[in-house]
């Protein structure tokens, strides 16, 4: 690794070239090699892509990649909580970054191009105004940052965040509504993933603290969800929530007839709800002893200790475990197919069956390939940027 | 016995009231004895220096005069509360005792400021104008004020163990604790947070410091524990201990460390 720099420094491209690619007949072959795989591998994805591909497939079956069978005419529901979403992600993102908007560009970009090509031209016009939301509020954010409205700027964004999914599933609910097994498409994996990351990661959070809790019973009680949960896949928890579940809820309240999308959703929360406990555990054992005499000392409490010295510690040193938890469950939003409900893949896959376009597998694929890919990317772009912006001043 | 070896007091007992007592103190980890009955009575302004071989309980007593250690038998009182279980009692001392640790503890994700102020503002409640102008009252106390937006890891060992001094002060703590507070540090900063402990002494604070910076244990301090085998072996003044103790573990232990 020193070599990459030190030649890189002194000797400019052709220097380096030869340093590191070139370095021994062993190097020279082995780069040759490499070269000419990388460039047969290229030509014929490129040669896939741009020649014989027939995106007409894709193109045609926008909607159904979306929403899936979400009834036309009911689209209006889905605007508010979306552009909620734009000012909660640009008035976050210009009040929480300090070192520009790379990340908020290539994030967002990335998003951004892969929907693009789900806008229809019904759709047009209001994607344009999302777009415009996004970037006023995230101006407006920069100037808010550090002004007097600063707190009460940044409470607004996380309450914001926090009702985003309740004025989704109330848009969904109003009037007459929409029934929930008609919910698809890729909308269906983003709130299956809003779910299962904002009731999973707290829920993670609490399991955490009460596994390591000093009162036995709590601990104990904790460690069992854990290991119980873990004890079994996803897909069969998915299983088990559609045929066992509805026998074990209480009927209080109606809890025992939830829609199968909710138990879906219970589930995704309370799966990744023990695997988030386990890595916040691995946080919350990092911080040292003297840390909490330090808080005990100064006369905190003990939800104040945890809360204002241990956690935001504890979850800063598993931010990288954490994003590959909530990228994994993204992705695994999928598995809702065997509930049988269309998700993303499930209208990929759904497009091969269409008389136009039998057989087509490959372009449908591909492209749920990219839209997973831009969400997770997005996501790992988020993290890398907030570990950087809270590296100051760690140890 | 240690209560055989009192002098007899300093000026201390008779300018003012005791606002530690400690009795019959003893505690065990597990099936070793850390403590074993102690006693002891500390007075307002009092500056109490404990001195002893390691793990001989110095440690331990002054962390359980506030409670990071639970006591097993005797009882302690400070400033006429009963240290017990009961969560108010130690809610109440807790504000009324500062401590300094050997390895500093402040707070690595916070500014050297909001180290400061956390205390004042989520136990005391004071707003957070208030906590702000004490926590530069007290940076300027300890010599550095210009550091307040830093992280505790830009500074050096003696500024870290500073900012700690001040953090503690922020509660408005009758009582100070001291464990071994230079130890960690480097030689060419022990001066710097030594003075502002002696400027604390002078300023009439009650004091309890365990160290072995035996000069400056000479200049401030009012009276020494030696502690050995988890017991006071030998109480007394400066005078006393520098120019005629009594046990022979003293003896030794004194010519070992001057």
């Amino acid at each position: 690794m020193v070599a990459v720099g030190t030649a890189g420094r002194r000797g400019g491209a052709s220097k380096w070239v030869h340093a590191n690619l070139f370095s021994s007949r062993w190097n020279s072959s082995l780069t040759i090699a490499t070269l000419l795989l990388g460039l047969a591998i290229a030509y014929s994805l490129g040669d896939f892509v741009f020649v014989s591909a027939e995106w007409e497939s894709v193109e045609v079956n926008r909607r159904l990649l979306f929403l899936a069978i979400y009834p036309s005419g009911e689209e209006w529901r889905l605007w508010p909580p979306v552009m909620m979403f734009a000012v909660v992600a640009g008035l976050g993102y210009g009040l929480w970054s300090r070192a520009g908007i790379r990340e908020y560009v290539i994030g967002g970009g990335a998003v951004a191009f892969v929907f693009f090509f789900l806008v229809e031209d019904n759709t047009a016009v209001l994607t344009a105004v999302m777009i415009a939301i996004a970037i006023a509020t995230y101006l407006a954010g920069v100037r808010a940052r550090d002004s007097r409205v600063d707190t009460l700027a940044r409470r607004a964004v996380i309450g914001g965040g926090v009702a985003i999914v309740p004025l989704a599933l109330l848009m969904l609910n109003l009037g007459d509504g929409v029934r929930t097994t008609a919910w698809g498409g890729v909308m269906l994996n983003l709130m299956l993933a809003t779910i299962g990351i904002g009731i999973g990661f707290p829920l993670g959070v609490l399991l955490a603290l009460g596994r390591s809790s000093s009162l036995k019973v709590i601990s104990f009680a904790c460690t069992g969800y854990i290991e119980f949960v873990r004890a079994g896949p996803l897909i069969l928890w998915l299983a088990m929530a559609r045929f066992v579940l509805p026998d074990f809820l209480p009927s209080v309240g109606g809890l025992d007839d939830v829609s199968l999308v909710v138990r879906a959703m219970m589930v995704m929360a309370g799966f990744s709800a023990a695997y988030i406990a386990e890595v916040v555990r691995g946080g919350l054992q990092t911080i040292p002893r003297g840390q909490h005499e330090a808080a005990d000392a100064i006369g905190l409490s003990a939800f104040q200790s945890t809360w204002f010295i241990v956690l935001p510690q504890a979850l800063r040193s598993v931010i990288p475990a954490l994003v590959n938890r909530f990228v994994s469950l993204w992705k695994d939003t999928s598995l809702v197919v065997v509930l049988g409900f269309v998700d993303l893949l499930g209208a990929a896959r759904a497009i091969p069956a269409q008389p136009d376009f039998v057989g087509r597998q490959a372009e449908a694929l591909l492209f749920a390939a990219l839209i997973f890919w831009s969400v997770s990317f997005t996501m790992s772009r988020l993290s890398a940027r907030i570990e950087r912006q809270l590296g100051v001043g760690v140890r | 016995m240690p209560s055989d070896n009192r002098t007899s007091n300093t000026e201390a007992s008779t300018r003012s009231k005791s606002i530690i007592v400690v009795e019959h103190l003893s505690k065990w980890f597990d099936d070793f004895q850390a403590l074993t009955d102690v006693n002891t009575t500390v007075r307002e302004q009092e500056v109490v220096v404990v001195f002893g071989p390691s793990g001989s309980g110095k440690s331990t007593f002054i962390r359980t005069l506030n409670r990071l250690e639970e006591h097993d038998e005797g009882r302690i009182v400070i400033d006429g509360i009963e240290l017990t279980d009961d969560l108010d009692n130690l809610e109440a001392i807790r504000s009324d005792v500062g401590m300094v640790f050997q390895q500093f503890n402040l707070f690595p994700h916070l500014t050297v400021q909001r180290n400061i102020t956390l205390g004042p503002q989520k136990v005391r409640h004071l707003p957070e104008a208030e906590a702000n102008e004490l926590a530069m009252q007290l940076l300027e106390r300890v010599g550095i004020p210009e550091q307040a937006d830093k992280f505790p890891a830009q500074l050096s060992g003696g500024q870290q163990q500073r900012v700690a001094i001040a953090r503690a002060l922020a509660m408005q703590p009758k009582i100070m604790l001291f464990d071994e507070p230079t130890s960690a540090l480097d030689p060419e900063m022990i001066k710097e947070v030594l003075d502002v402990m002696r400027e604390l002494a002078e300023s009439g604070m009650t004091m309890i410091v365990v160290t072995h910076e035996m000069g400056f244990a000479r200049e401030v301090a009012d009276r020494f524990l030696f502690f050995d085998g988890g017991q006071i072996v030998e109480e007394g003044t400066s005078e006393h201990f520098f120019t005629n103790p009594k046990e022979e573990r003293t003896k030794l232990f004194l010519s070992q460390i001057l």
